[in-house]
């Protein structure tokens, strides 16, 4: 009896550690860093011209947000941002629902996706400069590929995995056709794709913040490269500061819209 | 008098409780691939089931019992015969089915899923819906409109799939093995809650079980499939009187139709395991 029972005392301490894990804990090594940091700086250990200390960064961004120079090229990164995260998923839920269905297109598109996905995403910047034009169609294009890729293997997966018994139930009950998709694929597969939206969140992010350092003169990521060409290190660091809140905020975001969508979601997220 | 007599007597007058039938299957036969090789599930298999009538099906494992209900649900295509679910309405769909494992959708709530069928058939929202609440509150599930399946326990879930079925309001109602999931204790209410239901719709019912005990308490007639390729070795009636309740599986009629329908079967499991060990 005694033995029985403590595998599952192991298990139910991993799944409170999973609960519990979230909150403090994470707040105060963040804050241990950023002591840590604070405190080699003024002790002299780093030095201070590339590693300045987060109160010196945290007063230089306060001054350039009330300058505005930082929300003039937030919002134009979150403006490169949206449309390139629209152009990636929009299209990509369409296709990887199709293919989630249809062998045959699986079978011509699945070693394209493989054949294009690995290619780092910054260097399709010149080709679609050749096609679109050196301008923001080309940005939104550069950084919507590797991310549309992402949410139609997601999208796809998400339908492969859908209840055999369940899709006969439901075309037994007259979902055929397009209802089959709206009513039944799409919402079917909801938890994978938003998996696969989170992950093209983030690198879309990546993708135009490193798209804006090699070719445009407005966005985060400019103002981060010339920040660096110029040796402004403290505005570097506020401009890395405003990417990280960005990407925080787009990705909680994103998850409060899941947790709307997608509420008979079961799993340890809801219960643990 | 002698007049009336020498008249060729009119069907009903030879059987007067017979309905007419519903459900008209002669000689089907139904092959599947399975591997390399054809598999016959069914094979001149014949039945008609009569309007409003209770008919359990039961047989081996393996025997084709549920692919005839997937023949019927049209889910699963025939290869002979003829099948013919004799219709009242046009606008109503011929069957609808209640799956072994609810195959509820799970993004949908209890309700939606309830106004699924007739959702897909174009019924507008505020009919389906009422519709679908007045079922739910004759299955005893009000109160549960906004549960989603995770929430609910096996039994409710197959009864919300027993609503999602009578709410397409099929003209014949396919049942496969619905119970079969649950615990004993479930079980039995549920098989409760069906009779009384059954009684409030007056549906044709087609149900398909490998319990004996199920088929007799639930069914007006039990169908005894043989061994794959299956076949209707038997058809026996069930004479127990309506309402039925649980109290009459201790009944003498009871354990005599029974024994005849475990003596009727066994040999096709006999059959059906030396089948599954020699291939």
């Amino acid at each position: 009896m005694p033995l029985s029972g403590r595998p599952h005392m192991v298990e139910r301490g991993v799944l409170r550690g999973l609960r519990d894990g979230g909150g403090l804990l994470s707040l105060l090594s963040v804050v241990a860093l950023l002591s840590l940091w604070e405190g080699a700086a003024r002790a002299g250990w780093i030095h201070e011209a590339f590693f300045p200390r987060p109160t010196v960064v945290g007063a230089q961004f306060a001054a350039l947000v009330r300058e505005g120079v930082l929300g003039e090229h937030l919002s134009v990164t979150l403006g490169r941002l949206f449309w390139s995260f629209l152009v990636a998923t929009l299209p990509g839920v369409a296709l990887g629902l199709v293919l989630g269905v249809w062998r045959t297109a699986r079978e011509v598109v699945d070693p394209l996706v493989a054949f294009v996905y690995p290619i780092p995403s910054v260097l399709f910047l010149p080709l679609a400069a050749i096609v679109l034009g050196r301008g923001e169609a080309a940005r939104v294009a550069t950084a919507a590929v590797t991310s549309f890729l992402l949410v139609v293997i997601n999208t796809t997966a998400g339908v492969r995995q859908l209840d055999r018994g369940l899709l006969e139930a439901a075309m037994h009950y007259g979902a055929v056709g397009w209802r089959l998709f709206t009513k039944v694929l799409l919402p079917g597969s909801l938890p994978w794709i938003f998996t696969g939206l989170r992950l093209a969140l983030g690198l879309t992010l990546i993708v135009v913040i490193a798209v804006e350092m090699v070719g445009a003169e407005t966005g985060l990521g400019a103002w981060l490269w010339l920040s660096w060409q110029t040796l402004r290190v403290r505005d570097m660091y506020a401009g890395l500061l405003v990417i990280a809140a960005l990407g925080l905020t787009v990705t909680y975001g994103l998850e409060a819209v899941r947790q709307r969508l997608v509420p008979w979601q079961r799993g340890l997220e809801r219960e643990l | 008098m002698q007049e009336t007599l020498r008249r060729t007597p009119r069907p009903e007058e030879v059987e007067p409780t017979v309905a007419p039938p519903k459900v008209v299957v002669r000689n089907l036969q139904v092959t599947y691939p399975a591997g390399r090789r054809q598999v016959t599930a069914l094979q001149d298999f014949s039945l008609e089931v009569r309007a409003g009538e209770f008919c359990c099906i039961v047989g081996p494992s393996g025997c084709g019992k549920s692919t005839f209900l997937r023949v019927l649900a049209g889910l699963v295509p025939y290869n002979a015969g003829q099948v013919e679910i004799r219709r009242e309405d046009t606008a109503r769909p011929l069957t609808a089915m209640v799956f072994q494992e609810h195959a509820l959708l799970p993004w949908r709530t209890v309700l939606d899923n309830v106004a699924f069928g007739p959702e897909n058939r174009g019924i507008p929202r505020a009919e389906r819906y009422r519709h679908a609440r007045e079922i739910l509150t004759k299955m005893g599930l009000s109160g549960f409109e906004h549960a989603y399946p995770h929430q609910l326990s096996g039994g409710m879930k197959q009864r919300v799939g027993i609503a999602r079925a009578l709410a397409n309001d099929p003209e014949v109602l396919l049942m496969d093995e619905p119970f079969a999931a649950l615990d004993a204790q479930t079980r039995n209410l549920m098989q409760e809650e069906l009779l009384r239901i059954w009684a409030q719709f007056s549906k044709t019912v087609i149900y398909v079980t490998h319990a004996i005990e199920e088929a007799v308490l639930l069914g007006d007639r039990v169908v005894v499939m043989t061994a794959r390729p299956g076949r209707v070795k038997a058809v026996v009636p069930v004479g127990l009187e309506r309402p039925r309740t649980l109290e009459q599986k201790g009944s003498a009629q009871f354990a005599a139709l029974y024994n005849e329908i475990w003596h009727l079967l066994r040999e096709e499991v006999d059959a059906a395991l030396r089948e599954a060990a020699y291939g």
